[in-house]
C-alpha cells in the first residue's frame, strides 16, 4: 500500500517540494533586491526621517543608530537572521515592525481574501455562461464587459464607486474608519474597497475561465461526450470544468498578486487601514526593514496561492494519468 | 500629496515680539486660548463626541510627545492630552497654558515660569516644577532639541520650589516664552521611554484608546485651563486629503483638519458644510541665493519680485484661498510692517533692472521644487511662466522630497520652500535670515540686518524693539533673497453643528478644547 502510494504520489511530492524550494530561493533573492534597491534610491532613512534643520552630526547619530553605516550585506543578513526567529526588525522611526504591520497586514489580507472570493465566485459562472454557447449573445456581452472592466485602473473604479454609492446616494460609507482594534468599524465599510479591487479581477478571470473552457472543448473526449448525447450542463460540469481547472486556478493565483498590488491604491482612496499606506510611507522614508517585511509577507501569501494552484495542477495530472 | 513633512515644529519653535511689546519681558498671557470664531454664535452646549480627521502617514506614526512629529494626527492627539507651557494665541501670539505667568531678569537671560496652580496629571498627581524641568530637559536632548529650545542648554533648565521653572538662555532673549509654545509637552518626571505612550498628561482630554494612528480621547473634568464641553474627541488618521474630504461630505467625520483648498472648492455651496479659513497659515516663498550665483545681484532679485504676478499666483495656486505677500515672512505677526508699499507686477522695471545687472537671459535657470505640500510644485510652474514674460527662462525641476532636503535645500541658487505657523517676524529672522542662522535658506549675510535683529531681541525698551523690528523688516523687504508671493490660508471643513473651532494659523489649529456641538 505504502509502496503504491509512494509510486503514485512520489513524483508529485518531489515536484511540490522542489517548487517550494525554488520559491523560497526566489523570496531570498527578492529580499536581497529590496535591500539593494532601497540603497540605490537617493538619500537614506536617516536623512529621510530627520527633522528639517538637523545638522550633519545629528543625522550621523541617527545613521549609526539605524545601523546604516554598516555594509549592506551585513545589514541584510542581520535582518534575515531576525526574520528566521520571527522578528521583522525595527523601523527607521524606532517602532517594532511586527507591531507596525500586524493590524494593517491582517486588514489587507481580509480585503484581498474577500475580493478573491468574490472574484472566483462571479468569474466562474460568468465564464461558464459565456462558454456554453461560444459566439452567442451571452458570450459576446460577458466577453466585452470583461475586457472593458479589466482595462479599468482600480483608482478610477474606486473614485466612481465613492461618488455614486457614497456621496450621491449615501448608501455606503465613503471611507473606512478604524476602531480600537484597528479593524473597520462596520462591515459596510468593506463593500466599496472590495468591489473596487474585485471588479478588474472579475474581468480578467472571466476571460481566463472562458478561454480555458474553450481550449478544453477541443479535446477528443469532449467530442465523445457530445456524441454520447450528454447535456451541455453535464459536459460542462463533468468534462470541461475538471480539465480547465488547472488553468482557472492559475488565473486566480495570479490575481492574488494583482489584488495585493491593487490594494495599495484602493486603500488610499478609501483610507483603509491596510499595509499599502505603510508601504508607501516606508518607501518615502527609505525604511528598508519595513519595506522588506511587507515584501516578505505579501510574497509569502502569493507563494501560498501559487502553491495551491500547483497542487490543483498536480492533482489534475494524476487524475488524467489514471488508467 | 505628501504631507507637510518637516515643516513641523520648525514653525513652532518661533520667537515673536509681541510679548515684549506688551509687557517688556513679563507675560500674563491675557488671551488664554485661540479665539473660537467659526460660528461662535449660540450658547455653548455640553456633551457630544467630535470626530476629527487629520492627515498622517501610517509609517510615520509616533507617540513620543518629544519625538519627531511628522503626522498632524499624532500632533493633534498629543496636544489634546498634554499641556505645553504656552500656546499660540490671536492677540498676543503667546498665551498661558501650563505656565500661568512668566517673568525675566533685567538682562533678559533668566526666565521664570510659574506652573498653573490647579494643574494635575490625569492620574490625579499634581504637575510640579520638577516634572516640567524634567520634560524640558528630555525635549532638549532629542536630536532637534537644540532647534526647539535654542540658546537653552539642558543644564540651564531647573526647578525652583514646587511651582517655578527657571530657564537660563545663553544670550539675552526677550522672546523666550514664544519658544515654549508648541513642543514643550509635560509628562511626569522619570517616565521611562518604554512607558511614554501611556504616560498621563495634564491636558484637556484623557486618552481612552490609541490604535494605528487613530484615537479616542475623553474629557478631563479636572482640567486646570477651564471647562471643556465635549464629552470626547475621536481622531482619525487620513493618508490623503481627498479621502478625508469624502469622509466629511459623507458625514463620517465632523471636522476635516487642514484639508486644503481643493476640498474647500468642492464644498462651496453646501449648506451642511462650513469652510474655516485660517489666515497666514502657510508661506511658500521662492528662495533666491544671495551669497553667490546668478541671483547674488540685488537688482536681479528685485526684478524677479516685480516679474511675478502675485494675484494670479494666489488665484491659481491657492484657488483664491490666501492673500498676496510682500516678501516679508511672518505675515501673521501683530507687528508685521503693513506700511511697506505692496509690490505689484511691473515688467518694464523688471526688464530694466535685469539689463542693468547684465543678467544672462540666454541661460535657462533651474527652479528646484518638491510635491511636499499641495500647490508647491504648481507655484514653481506658474512662477516660471510669469518670469518668461520678463525674458527669464526658468526650468522647473521636481525632486523627490528626500533628495531635495538633502541636496538642494540651503544650497541651490533657486528653489521653493514652505513654512507653517507664520505669526512671527522674529522667528524667521532668527531661523533663516540672521547671518549665522542654522537654516539660512538664502545665504543672507547683512550687517545692518544682524544689528537690527540683535537690538530687537536684547532690548528692554518696547518702542526700541518695535523700531528695530521695523528696520529688520524693511531690510528683508529691500534686499533679502525671499520672494514671498502669497500666504496660503489653512482650510478646515466642518459639519454645520460644530462650533468654537480655532482660527489660528499653523499648529494653533489643534486647540479644540473650546469646541462644542450645537444640538
Amino acid at each position: 500500500m505504502a509502496r503504491r502510494l509512494s509510486r503514485r504520489y512520489g513524483p508529485a511530492v518531489r515536484r511540490i517540494a522542489m517548487g517550494i524550494a525554488r520559491r523560497v530561493l526566489m523570496l531570498f533573492l527578492l529580499l536581497a533586491l529590496v535591500f539593494a534597491a532601497v540603497q540605490l534610491l537617493p538619500g537614506d532613512a536617516a536623512t529621510a526621517t530627520a527633522e528639517r534643520g538637523s545638522n550633519a552630526e545629528e543625522v550621523a547619530v541617527v545613521r549609526t543608530r539605524l545601523g546604516l553605516d554598516r555594509p549592506l550585506p551585513e545589514r541584510f543578513l542581520h535582518w534575515l537572521s531576525d526574520l528566521l526567529t520571527g522578528g521583522l526588525g525595527t523601523s527607521a522611526r524606532g517602532e517594532h515592525v511586527n507591531q507596525l504591520l500586524s493590524g494593517p497586514f491582517a486588514n489587507t489580507v481580509l480585503l484581498g481574501l474577500l475580493a478573491l472570493v468574490i472574484t472566483v465566485s462571479l468569474s466562474l459562472p460568468l465564464g461558464c455562461w459565456a462558454a456554453l454557447r461560444p459566439g452567442g449573445v451571452p458570450d459576446r456581452i460577458v466577453s466585452t464587459a470583461a475586457t472593458a472592466v479589466l482595462a479599468l485602473p482600480e483608482f478610477v473604479i474606486a473614485a466612481a464607486l465613492v461618488l455614486v454609492l457614497a456621496l450621491w446616494t449615501g448608501w455606503l460609507p465613503a471611507v473606512t474608519v478604524a476602531n480600537e482594534r484597528g479593524a473597520p468599524t462596520s462591515w459596510s465599510m468593506l463593500v466599496l474597497p472590495v468591489l473596487a479591487l474585485a471588479i478588474p479581477q472579475i474581468g480578467w478571470n472571466t476571460r481566463i475561465v472562458r478561454a480555458a473552457l474553450a481550449d478544453e472543448a477541443k479535446a477528443a473526449y469532449v467530442a465523445m461526450a457530445v456524441l454520447d448525447g450528454l447535456t451541455r450542463r453535464r459536459i460542462l460540469s463533468h468534462h470541461l470544468l475538471p480539465g480547465a481547472l488547472p488553468a482557472i486556478a492559475a488565473g486566480a493565483a495570479t490575481s492574488t498578486g494583482m489584488l495585493l498590488g491593487g490594494a495599495a491604491v484602493v486603500e488610499t482612496v478609501f483610507n483603509y487601514p491596510g499595509v499599502g499606506a505603510v508601504l508607501a510611507g516606508a518607501v518615502a522614508d527609505r525604511d528598508t526593514p519595513v519595506i522588506a517585511a511587507v515584501v516578505a509577507l505579501t510574497t509569502a501569501l502569493i507563494t501560498v496561492a501559487l502553491l495551491v494552484s500547483d497542487l490543483v495542477r498536480v492533482r489534475a495530472s494524476i487524475v488524467r494519468a489514471r488508467p | 500629496m505628501g504631507l507637510t513633512r518637516r515643516q513641523f515644529l520648525w514653525a513652532g519653535s518661533g520667537v515673536a515680539a509681541t510679548t515684549v511689546l506688551a509687557a517688556c519681558g513679563v507675560g500674563d498671557g491675557d488671551d488664554t486660548a485661540a479665539k473660537p470664531a467659526a460660528g461662535a454664535a449660540g450658547t455653548p452646549r455640553r456633551g457630544g463626541t467630535l470626530r476629527v480627521g487629520a492627515l498622517g502617514r501610517a509609517a510615520a506614526i509616533t507617540r513620543d510627545p518629544h519625538g519627531s512629529q511628522v503626522n498632524e494626527s499624532d500632533y493633534l492627539i498629543t496636544s489634546l492630552r498634554y499641556d505645553t507651557l504656552t500656546v499660540p494665541a490671536a492677540r498676543s501670539n503667546t498665551a498661558r497654558r501650563l505656565a500661568s505667568n512668566w517673568a525675566s531678569s533685567a538682562d533678559l537671560r533668566t526666565w521664570r515660569f510659574t506652573i498653573a496652580k490647579d494643574a494635575a496629571f490625569h492620574d490625579g498627581g499634581p504637575v510640579t516644577a520638577a516634572d516640567v524641568a524634567w520634560s524640558l530637559r528630555r525635549l532638549r536632548s532629542t536630536p532637534a532639541g537644540a532647534a526647539r529650545l535654542p540658546g537653552i542648554r539642558a543644564e540651564n533648565i531647573r526647578a525652583e520650589g514646587a511651582r517655578t521653572v527657571v530657564l537660563v538662555s545663553d544670550y539675552p532673549n526677550n522672546a523666550l516664552p514664544l519658544l515654549t509654545r508648541l513642543t514643550t509637552f509635560v509628562l511626569p518626571k522619570g517616565t521611562a521611554d518604554s512607558a511614554i505612550a501611556t504616560a498621563p498628561g495634564s491636558g484637556p482630554f484623557k486618552l481612552d484608546w490609541f490604535r494605528d494612528g487613530n484615537a479616542r480621547l475623553v474629557r478631563n473634568d479636572a482640567w486646570h485651563g477651564g471647562r471643556v464641553l465635549l464629552d470626547a474627541i475621536e481622531v482619525r488618521i487620513f493618508e490623503s486629503p481627498q479621502a478625508m474630504s469624502n469622509a466629511l461630505l459623507a458625514g463620517q467625520i465632523d471636522v476635516a483638519s487642514n484639508v486644503g483648498a481643493v476640498a474647500a472648492r468642492a464644498a462651496v455651496g453646501r449648506p451642511d458644510v462650513r469652510i474655516i479659513q485660517r489666515r497666514n497659515d502657510m508661506a511658500m516663498p521662492i528662495v533666491m541665493r544671495t551669497a553667490d550665483g546668478p541671483f547674488a545681484d540685488q537688482r536681479v532679485r528685485e526684478a524677479l519680485r516685480l516679474a511675478v504676478d502675485r494675484d494670479a499666483m494666489v488665484r491659481q495656486v491657492l484657488s483664491g484661498y490666501g492673500a498676496i505677500g510682500n516678501d516679508v515672512l511672518g505675515a501673521g505677526d501683530p507687528i508685521y510692517a503693513v506700511d511697506l508699499p505692496q509690490r505689484r507686477r511691473d515688467l518694464d522695471t523688471a526688464r530694466r533692472l535685469l539689463a542693468e545687472a547684465k543678467f544672462d537671459l540666454n541661460w535657462t535657470y533651474d527652479l528646484l521644487t518638491t510635491e511636499d505640500v499641495a500647490g508647491l510644485a504648481e507655484s514653481a510652474t506658474l512662477f516660471a511662466t510669469h518670469l518668461a514674460e520678463a525674458g527669464v527662462k526658468i526650468k522647473v525641476v521636481k525632486q523627490d522630497s528626500a533628495v531635495f532636503w538633502d541636496k538642494s535645500w540651503l544650497k541651490a541658487p533657486l528653489y521653493t520652500t514652505y513654512w507653517g505657523t507664520n505669526d512671527s517676524v522674529l522667528f524667521f529672522a532668527s531661523k533663516t535670515l540672521v547671518s549665522d542662522a542654522g537654516q539660512n535658506e538664502t545665504a543672507f549675510a547683512d550687517k545692518a540686518f544682524d544689528a537690527a535683529y540683535r537690538k530687537a531681541i536684547s532690548s528692554n525698551n518696547p518702542s526700541e524693539t518695535k523700531q528695530s523690528l521695523h528696520e529688520l523688516q524693511t531690510i528683508e523687504y529691500d534686499r533679502s533673497g525671499y520672494l514671498l508671493w502669497g500666504m496660503a490660508d489653512g482650510i478646515d471643513l466642518s459639519s454645520a453643528q460644530v462650533r468654537g473651532l480655532p482660527e489660528l494659523p499653523g499648529y494653533g489649529r489643534v486647540q479644540l478644547e473650546r469646541a462644542w456641538l450645537a444640538g
